[in-house]
């Protein structure tokens, strides 16, 4: 892949249509589109589900979440407003699809959280430590609100990751090893379940990377998990997933948490995203 | 780790202390990482940049860092997969003669078990995990998780299906000295017939003892066992019998 040059990327960017208002498209339609146009018993298990999307809980987050984005908050008494999302300050509108991105001011690949950990520092003035930015799990924290927020301004729009940069290139070959990277007493890896197209760990469908009208929904976090009662995060998904397959606990906003977030979502290229979802 | 690997994780370390020492700024991986094959990037980021808590205690007293290296059988069948290539057939026979080098047999002999047992460990996913919820072996013996992927009594119906069912194994296959020793052979380490199969090798990695493969077995085997009964009349299939 060529090299671009830094001047060549940010000009690219400036030159992107601004996403409208209009292009966004509540969750539930989104998925009913998906399962109109597809066969997939992954996006029908749970009927329920399907029926309760447009009263999910994460809805409220998303708008609490809102609040926060737009409020002076921190040491420096700043909103988020200047933030860079990669898209520039204070574009939110389809930031959330584009992301794992390369920032020129960090000179890294970032991902929505080690973005927002980013904005909430160098802008509002919080500490590493501080529970606003230290908290990641659980439907009241700050963290979880404001990616909600976030994410849920991408709904409808279809997944694009930019794959300009060596260093995107980079993460997302790495992710690809990552996922396919067999290790531990159990011998898996995340390919191990999520190359089956229609097949059950007990009784819940698997999702396919290999089918991105099913991978689509299987990124699509923040989600409300309604086993959990909680909305949860891409990072406490792959949190969970490394659990499972009995390998260490992943660690949020590291470049191979990153990298797989990357792989993961290049994958789905294309496909609508439902933000914020709901699943079991 | 190999010469230019090393020579890579120093580079990136170099970045990071000159970056660090400079500003207060992240440091700039770029050159390092570029350099840098997906498979060499993918293991300096699991070993080298944080990736994981690899210091973490696991309950076979190892590290987390144990874990996540790899073994001859785990690195070659990951290569294939991320490929996407069906496995050649060289590759396939020296993966399939790990698997043969690997297996120890019981000192009496392979034997049968006890099914109820074998049930227990066939329906328990506990066991191995470590991380943020830790399992604890004092408290609960670990499980085999058979039915994640299996279907095994008829009368279940959380059943997985990413492996066969094995619904009526014994019934269909009988119990010979020959059908308990592949039993044991595909429990302890299913690569000597399928090679880079996704079922875990639970005899190899220690994670069911020898004991466990035989209960397992006898869950399997045994014409006691529900897995071997005949599947539960529906009103459906009388319906259609009657018809």
């Amino acid at each position: 892949m060529p090299r671009r040059s830094a001047l060549a990327a940010g000009m690219a960017a400036t030159l992107t249509l601004p996403v409208l208002a209009g292009d966004l498209r509540a969750p539930e339609d989104v998925l009913q589109t998906l399962i109109d146009d597809n066969e997939s018993a992954y996006l029908t298990q749970s009927e329920q589900n399907i029926m309760m999307m447009p009263d999910n809980a994460a809805l409220w987050t998303a708008e609490e979440g809102k609040e926060l984005f737009f409020e002076a908050r921190g040491p420096n008494n700043e909103s988020l407003e200047t933030c860079d999302l990669g898209k520039g300050p204070g574009v939110v509108d389809g930031a959330y699809v584009e992301l794992p991105r390369f920032f020129e001011d960090t000179g890294r690949v970032m991902d929505l959280e080690s973005r927002l950990v980013y904005c909430m520092t160098s802008i509002q003035g919080f500490a590493p430590d501080d529970p606003e930015v230290k908290q990641r799990h659980g439907s009241d924290s700050d963290m979880m609100k404001l990616q909600t927020f976030i994410a849920s301004r991408s709904s409808g729009l279809p997944w694009n990751p930019p794959m300009d940069h060596p260093l995107e290139q980079a993460m997302r070959d790495a992710g690809e090893v990552l996922f396919y990277r067999r290790a531990g007493t159990s011998d898996f890896s995340c390919s191990t379940c999520h190359t089956n197209t229609g097949n059950r760990i007990r009784a819940s469908v698997l999702p396919s990377i290999n089918q991105p009208h099913e991978w689509t929904k299987a990124i699509s976090w923040p989600a409300f998990r309604v086993g959990h009662q909680q909305v949860r995060s891409s990072n406490h998904r792959i949190r969970g997933c490394y659990w499972q397959m009995r390998q260490p606990q992943s660690i949020p906003g590291s470049e191979a948490a990153i990298a797989l977030m990357s792989f993961w979502t290049d994958a789905a290229r294309g496909a609508p995203a439902i933000l914020p979802d709901k699943k079991r | 780790m190999t010469n230019r690997h090393l020579a890579l994780t120093a580079t990136a370390a170099l970045l990071f202390m000159l970056a660090t020492a400079t500003t207060a700024a992240p440091p700039a991986p770029e050159a390092a990482y570029t350099a840098m094959s997906p498979e060499e990037l993918a293991d300096y980021l699991i070993f080298e940049a944080g990736g994981f808590d690899l210091d973490a205690q696991t309950q076979d007293g190892g590290t987390a860092r144990e874990r996540m290296t790899q073994d001859r059988t785990q690195k070659v069948c990951s290569a294939i997969a991320r490929s996407g290539k069906d496995l050649d057939r060289a590759t396939a026979a020296k993966i399939s003669a790990l698997a043969d080098d690997s297996i120890e047999y019981p000192d009496g002999g392979v034997e049968l078990g006890d099914w109820k047992r074998g049930e227990e460990i066939a329906r328990s996913g506990y066991g191995y995990r470590i991380g943020h919820r830790v399992d604890d072996h004092d408290s609960r013996t670990p499980g085999g998780n058979c039915y994640a992927c299996h279907q095994l009594d008829p009368n279940e119906i959380a059943y997985g299906t990413v492996g066969p069912s094995l619904t009526g194994y014994g019934r269909l296959r009988g119990a010979s000295d020959a059908m308990l020793k592949h039993t044991y052979q595909i429990l302890y380490n299913p690569n000597l017939f399928f090679p880079c199969t996704t079922m875990p090798r639970f005899g190899h990695h220690g994670t069911l003892t020898q004991a466990q493969i035989a209960d397992v077995m006898a869950y399997l085997l045994d014409p006691e066992s529900p897995v071997n009964q005949e599947p539960p009349k529906t009103a459906d299939a009388e319906q259609a019998a009657a018809d």
